[in-house]
């Protein structure tokens, strides 16, 4: 007998035991074994997980292994057709003694700290306190312009503000004052003030993420807290300082590791504005510098291995820091056992 | 700020500055769509003076250019809205309700990848993009430079919030109703199809919102992934126009950024607390 | 249908939640789990529905083991503290639920549901949403999905806790009624012994994961094994004491610093000869009275007592009364009239006193 033929006997003889036994004992229907089906309960949580590992595996663990190879390559589009070869740890000997590794690194440290501060955490906590301290409808409307940013269209959004920024005749900054920054007319994300502007587009979207989080932190408050520390003839300042800042410590933290991580590994917006100039390098950021080496044809052919190498050691720190946020803020520990075990 | 007088001036008057950009940004955007020419905010006439408004920026309506960036900017969001839907509805709610090996490193790994942002991976997701594009039949629909391709690998950036989101939608459901289910006579595959969907729906319309609108804004991926204009999504080829050789028509392209915003402001109108609440909630699970 | 539990256990990391339970339940008999949050009650009941596999021991249904069937294939209805419905569905919908999966024919289904809700009282509100209902109605869907499928075991979880009192007796009554009526066996989760003590022709009391006690419910009032099921069972609590017994000029007496009372003979010499030095003596709230003015007191039942506490509960008043430092809680008639600050005379009723071994907690005189 063939392997088939006897696995489908074997079938029928057990579907026919378990009739019978069930016919005969009016028992409910037995299944084969235990094993079995913890196999199969096993087996239906990743056929739920099927579509979910599918993706992941595509676009997140290939392209994690293949960026690793690739920074030990020569692979650009210029030898596309020919073979290509290892070229052992020359990417990052190149990368490292590149001249504007200094300024790249430089401007990533100071993109990233700067927007952060004063944005994506500072400016958010101030939001976040004076809109709930307001009538609550009053401050809706506030957060809810603060979120226009975060929806509009990236390449609509630089727009708005590379004319806010243009020279004159037609940038609106310069056709209301344009004597402070000193700009005196010219373009300003091109020219006077390209990191404040680099920073404001990024930190006017930013904002509102930490805004949101921090509300719903201040708004969960609870009222009587508020209402005792003013019977204690707390002032407002102290109110904040002693009891709302104290309170929020979490979100505070959880968005200061997760927003690092975001402006470390995005930089859309400064791509859209500025290209990284003006100039060279002027507002050129790390992730930039990967992205551009990759794929513009700025240099008139696309470093794919080389651009790798820049992504690679990003994406090395990108994931320790990851790692280590998902440690501090102990997300493992929220994460409740199942109540329902699959017999 | 404070409860007084000078406090509740101060509190408006920061809120109104902090606001300036944005409202200057978009009073520009609205004004420069029916103008000639503007000088900062002002629209200006042939003559210099001001007025010279005009309805013919709008014309590219006309155009076809326009409508296939559309259809493309459609075919994305819906097919991310369809993908992420039933990735991370059935992804989340395996990783909430059930015990499997494994469980525990795939709620970590979604972590870590929630929290990582994934644009560093698009050099080598080009290279997986070329491969795709080799699959016989439906390699070309899939593959670089395809609305599909494009759309996957959306699907796949935007996954693991999506999972995280819906995770958090299953965990709030009580253990009981899918106990009873269960006793009902209903598999898990049916509970989670009959029972468990029909109570996350108000987290579906929320992920579904979410992700229709990442879809519809993509720019970087599309424009990463794409050559010319056939497979131009609206970002890309509102960009295109941005960065044509020939000298720039500011208000055109305004009135090509105000047209693709056209679902973007029916939402803000129509889904404001929603929208505050997704914004935040992906981040923190619930 | 026969239940049988042998060394039915379920631990989780360590955590012990059911501990080596090992219980029968008759045919058509209504059984009770009874025990504090946390005694493992619903744990146990899980078990019997499929929900949570056993770590240990044996299920059996008419003496077949289903500890590996699935929940939908052991023939079993269930009610749920959080009645559990369907919200996006109506009435119908979450009572026929689970015949349309047995893929029933859409016309038994109507008669079947038509009848079941018919029995429930609540058949003319098929077409409603269950957020139309009150909690009551909700309980009553919740009942009649149970019992759609004609199951032959029916579990109860605490299915009376989110009701108001008035309503919770009206149920009470029903569900009795109607398990009877249709002769189903039934497992009845509470932490409520009113509820037990009414409803169940067995009650399993349980603390810890451990079974405590399995009997009908006057022995588990007037006969307690274990110390644990006589100070759960019987509301006030019953009162303990750390006694030596005394046999004392051809009597025997209860005797610690503030307490002497004379005892009945047949419970003092189980007592004394279970040969401790020490025994904890536990009487009931209800078996102790304030001395009546019109009655003498008995000699050798009378102690003296400090009113601490009157804790009034209507149609008597619970009294908390310390003996020379030793407190106890008192049941009373309202028309005693006790205040704080009285010193009274109380009699002991000692014909039902209870003795536990103070190590396992044991009774000494019954087994």
């Amino acid at each position: 007998m063939t392997e088939k033929q006897l696995s489908a006997t074997e079938q029928l003889m057990e579907q026919e035991a378990d009739s019978l036994a069930r016919a005969a004992i009016g028992a409910p229907k037995q299944p084969r074994s235990s094993l079995g089906r913890r196999v199969r309960s096993t087996v239906s949580a990743y056929g739920f997980l099927l579509p979910a590992i599918a993706l992941v595996i595509t676009f997140f663990i290939i392209p994690g292994i293949l960026l690793i190879i690739l920074s030990f390559t020569n692979l650009s589009s210029a030898n596309f057709t020919e073979p290509w070869e290892f070229i052992g740890f020359a990417n990052f000997e190149r990368l490292f003694t590149d001249p504007f590794f200094p300024k790249i690194l430089r401007n990533t440290v100071f993109y990233v700290f700067t927007t952060l501060i004063f944005f994506n955490l500072g400016l958010a906590l101030v939001l976040a306190l004076v809109t709930t301290n307001i009538p609550r409808r009053r401050g809706f409307f506030f957060r809810l312009v603060w979120l226009l940013p975060r929806l509009t269209p990236s390449v609509v959004y630089i727009l708005m503000w590379k004319r806010i920024g243009s020279a004159d005749p037609f940038g609106i900054y310069n056709q209301f004052m344009p004597e402070v920054l000193g700009a005196s007319g010219g373009n300003l994300f091109l020219g006077g003030a390209p990191w404040a502007f680099v920073i404001l587009t990024n930190g006017f979207v930013g904002a509102s993420f930490g805004m949101i989080i921090f509300t719903s932190a201040l708004m969960s408050i609870p009222e009587d807290l508020i209402t005792a520390a003013k019977v204690d003839g707390a002032s407002t300042w102290r109110i904040i300082r002693d009891i709302k800042l104290p309170l929020i410590k979490w979100p505070l933290l959880f968005i200061a590791t997760y927003q690092t991580l975001s402006l470390l590994t995005s930089f859309e917006y400064i791509l859209l504005l500025t290209e990284g100039g003006p100039g060279l390098f002027t507002t050129e950021v790390w992730a930039l510098t990967a992205y551009k080496r990759a794929f513009s044809s700025y240099f008139g052919n696309s470093q794919w291995a080389f651009g790798a190498t820049w992504a690679i050691v990003l994406v090395a720190v990108a994931l320790v820091m990851a790692v280590l946020y998902v440690k501090i803020f102990k997300f493992n520990e929220l994460v409740e056992e199942p109540r329902i075990e699959n017999l | 700020m404070g409860s007084g007088k000078t406090g509740r001036f101060f509190s408006y008057a920061f809120l109104t500055l902090s606001i300036v950009p944005i409202l200057v940004g978009y009073t520009w955007l609205v004004i420069a769509t029916v103008s000639t020419r503007t000088r900062g905010l002002l629209p200006i006439n042939a003559e210099g003076g001001i007025g010279g408004l005009t309805l013919g920026n709008w014309s590219f309506v006309f155009e076809s250019a326009i409508w296939s960036a559309m259809l493309n900017s459609l075919l994305i969001a819906v097919a991310m809205v369809i993908g992420v839907g039933i990735a991370s509805t059935s992804g989340g709610y395996a990783l909430s309700r059930f015990k499997f090996p494994g469980r525990k490193g795939f709620l970590t790994g979604t972590l870590v990848l929630h929290a990582f942002k994934a644009e560093m991976l698009l050099i080598a997701i080009f290279f997986v993009l070329r491969w795709l594009g080799e699959i016989p039949l439906i390699g070309p629909y899939i593959g670089f430079n395809s609305v599909g391709g494009v759309a996957l690998v959306m699907v796949a950036l935007e996954l693991p919030l999506g999972i995280w989101l819906m995770k958090g939608f299953f965990d709030n459901i009580s253990w009981d109703m899918e106990r009873a289910a269960m006793i009902d006579g209903a598999g898990r595959f049916r509970v989670w199809w009959q029972i468990m969907l029909p109570q996350v729906r108000p987290g579906i319309a929320a992920l579904a919102l979410f992700t229709f609108i990442a879809g519809w804004n993509a720019y970087l991926v599309p424009f990463t992934f794409t050559i010319g204009t056939k497979v131009a999504n609206m970002p890309v080829y509102l960009n295109q126009l941005i960065s044509d050789t020939a000298p720039v028509n500011w208000n055109q392209v305004a009135a090509v950024g105000l047209f693709q915003m056209i679902p973007l402001i029916i939402f803000f109108i129509f889904t404001q607390e929603l929208l505050l609440n997704i914004y935040a909630g992906g981040s923190k699970g619930t | 249908m026969r239940v049988e539990l042998e060394n039915l256990s379920k631990a989780w990391d360590g955590v012990v939640g059911a501990d080596r339970i090992t219980l029968d339940i008759a045919d058509g008999e209504f059984v009770a789990f009874l025990g504090p949050s946390g005694c493992g009650k619903t744990t146990t009941l899980l078990m019997v529905a499929g929900i949570y596999k056993p770590s240990g021991g044996t299920i059996k249904f008419d003496g077949h083991v289903v500890n590996e069937v699935a929940p939908k294939d052991r023939g079993i209805g269930m009610v749920f503290q959080s009645y559990a419905l369907y919200p996006h569905m109506t009435v119908f919908g979450n009572i026929s639920y689970p015949l349309r999966i047995q893929k029933v024919n859409k016309t038994e289904i109507k008669e079947r549901v038509q009848k079941v809700a018919d029995m429930m009282g609540i058949g003319d509100l098929l077409d409603r949403k269950i957020v139309q209902l009150s909690g009551g109605q909700q309980q009553r869907v919740s009942l009649g999905r149970a019992l759609v499928k004609e199951p032959q075991l029916l579990l109860f979880d605490e299915p009376l806790s989110n009701l108001d009192a008035r309503l919770r007796l009206t149920m009470r009554g029903e569900i009795k009624r109607l398990q009877e009526e249709m002769g189903i066996t039934a497992i009845y989760v509470t932490h409520d012994q009113v509820e037990a003590m009414t409803m169940a022709d067995r009650i399993a009391v349980m603390s810890g994961g451990v079974l405590q006690a399995y009997d009908v419910p006057t022995d588990l009032y007037e006969h307690p094994k274990t110390q644990f099921v006589a100070g759960f069972v019987g509301n006030p609590p019953m009162n303990f004491f750390d006694v030596e017994i005394v046999a004392m000029d051809g009597e025997f007496r209860a005797k610690s610093g503030s307490i002497d009372l004379a005892l009945p003979r047949d419970r003092a010499e189980k007592a004394a000869a279970a040969g401790k030095d020490k025994l904890i003596m536990g009487v009931r709230p209800e078996d102790i009275y304030l001395v009546d003015d019109a009655e003498p007191a008995a000699p050798g039942r009378t102690l003296t007592a400090a009113i601490e506490v009157v804790e009034p509960l209507g149609r008597e008043d619970l009294l908390g009364v310390t003996v020379n430092d030793v407190e106890m809680r008192v049941l009373v008639d309202k028309t005693k009239g006790a205040a704080v600050g009285d010193n009274v005379d109380l009699v002991f009723d000692m014909s039902s006193v209870q003795f536990f071994d103070p190590e396992t907690e044991q009774s000494v005189l019954w087994t």
